[in-house]
């Protein structure tokens, strides 16, 4: 008998985690270089007490088993900087950080004191041949289609992009980095848009009615767990005053 | 509930942009402006399930896990150092960059800013200055008794004497380049100075190799876009519309949650 109320909780626990994957997707709406999430819910299968029968009851708890990457390409938006590139077909560039190399499709690149084309945070993104360095006389940087970096002096270094077997295993580490186990590859397509960014994937519309889905499914559980809550209330009280 | 704390921090990021955004529009028309951008990053990631736990005696292995992001934060604010138009103000002490490099100038303190902003003008003692009356280095004095003055492409400052035919050299305008211009630090006033980010100037005249030239009776005008601007402003108010919406329904859940008996 309680298990009509357990089950409603169960929903009711992934409802709110699936709440703060579309908050946090909401909040990342404007984030370059960003992919929203969703969960992933399955049925939880619980073999009724019943024992064997031709035709098993069994109960369906509901899980949230994974979130699952969005990772469909973001609007490209241009914006006029020569260091802003952004990747148009399937891709990322690598950068070096302390922990390793780091994967993401945030091109907001800039250069640092020594004239090293560095990430946002200063992690040095990574050439075919290691970083790029700029020269003081490198007045215009070019990025062509293919990642190669130019300025007139000459050729700089070609930008290192690369592909995943399963894009979809990324794991996000915050600061649109993603970190992967899996052995990259190099893109075999790469076509690198240089003064322009790829804005977030996110899709308003869908998150926001994603989250009223989630706002109302939560509260109908909550009227459904306080029905139960009567009708067992009323049995207990009949059932009672047969006695 | 967390829902509540990611959507403020989506609300707080959305109004240091609509913040940004305004300091632009408000300085459209100021000389030589940059225009800044926000920049947002997400915030760490807390994993409920981890990736590669198994899921089953068997050993299946789950294969993304449960993975909640807790929001977004402001990473920078960064200027955009494109080239902005140039008009013609016809004045013979404007001067505009075409190209890398900043005009250096004498801060009353002794230190040495940086600016792009090249509306000059002479002072008593006929020295080239500022706006604000700040030297223009290397200092630059033209004679009392000159009729015209010529500010080359490469920096060379031309002066016509009065009764003279040929023209004489009065000095020459040094500009400045930096590694990473980005870097600056912006001290208002049209002024930058270095910091440790920018890495050290390098010196050199204009016109020559990775040096811009220079342009006499030009103006160098912000390059902000009030296009651009726009729609990042209806962008950014959306945005936080959005956040908040999500801070209402989070707000509802919760409530029905307490209605419950």
């Amino acid at each position: 008998m309680e298990t009509t109320s357990l089950i409603s909780l169960s929903r009711q626990a992934g409802l709110r985690r699936q709440m703060e994957v579309v908050a946090n997707n909401i909040a990342n709406m404007n984030t370059v270089g960003f992919k929203g999430e969703h969960m992933m819910f399955v049925d939880h299968f619980v073999r009724s007490r019943g024992g064997e029968k031709p035709f098993p009851e069994k109960l369906h708890f509901v899980r949230d088993i994974a979130t699952f990457r969005n990772i469909q390409e973001g609007e490209i938006t241009q914006t006029h900087n020569a260091l802003d590139v952004a990747i148009a077909n399937p891709g990322y560039f690598v950068v070096q950080t302390p922990q390793g190399e780091r994967y993401t499709r945030n091109g907001r690149f800039q250069l640092d004191q020594s004239g090293q084309l560095v990430t946002q945070e200063g992690f040095a993104v990574l050439s075919e041949g290691g970083p790029i360095v700029l020269g003081q006389r490198d007045a215009s940087v070019t990025i062509a289609r293919d990642g190669t970096v130019s300025s007139e002096v000459g050729r700089l270094g070609k930008l290192r992009i690369v592909t995943f077997e399963r894009d979809t295993e990324l794991k996000q580490v915050g600061n649109t980095l993603f970190r992967t186990d899996q052995a990259p590859r190099p893109a075999e397509r790469p076509h690198v848009v240089q003064g322009a960014l790829e804005a977030s994937n996110v899709q308003p519309i869908v998150e926001i009615t994603r989250m009223i889905e989630v706002q109302r499914s939560y509260e109908s559980l909550a009227r459904f767990i306080d029905r139960e809550d009567e009708r067992v209330r009323g049995l207990i009280r009949e059932v009672g005053q047969m006695i | 509930m967390r829902s509540l704390n990611i959507a403020a921090t989506g609300m707080l990021a959305q109004q240091r942009n609509v913040e940004v955004v305004s300091n632009n529009l408000a300085n459209m028309n100021t000389t030589a402006y940059m225009r800044r951008r926000t920049e947002f990053q997400d915030l760490l990631y807390q994993n409920l399930r981890r990736v590669g736990t198994a899921s089953s005696d068997t050993g299946t292995i789950v294969p993304s896990g449960v993975q909640l992001g807790l929001g977004v934060k402001l990473a920078a604010v960064y200027r955009i150092h494109e080239q902005g138009n140039l008009t013609a103000t016809d004045n013979t002490f404007d001067l505009a960059v075409q190209g890398r490099g900043y005009f250096r100038v004498q801060l009353p303190t002794g230190e040495i800013a940086y600016t792009r902003d090249g509306t000059f003008q002479l002072n008593a003692t006929g020295q080239l200055v500022t706006h604000d009356g700040y030297t223009v280095l290397p200092a630059i004095t033209i004679p009392n008794n000159a009729v015209d003055v010529t500010v080359n492409q490469s920096g060379q400052v031309l002066v016509k004497l009065q009764g003279q035919v040929a023209l004489s050299n009065v000095g020459q305008i040094q500009i400045a380049n930096f590694p990473n211009e980005a870097g600056l630090n912006a001290i208002g006033g049209n002024l930058y100075i270095e910091s440790p980010a920018s890495g050290a100037p390098v010196a050199g005249n204009p016109a020559s190799t990775g040096f811009g030239a220079i342009l006499q009776g030009f103006l160098e005008t912000s390059n902000v876009n009030p296009v651009e601007e726009i729609s990042n402003l209806i962008s950014a108010q959306r945005a936080y519309e959005m956040n908040s919406k999500v801070i209402k329904a989070s707000d509802d859940m919760m409530s029905s949650l307490s209605q419950l008996r």
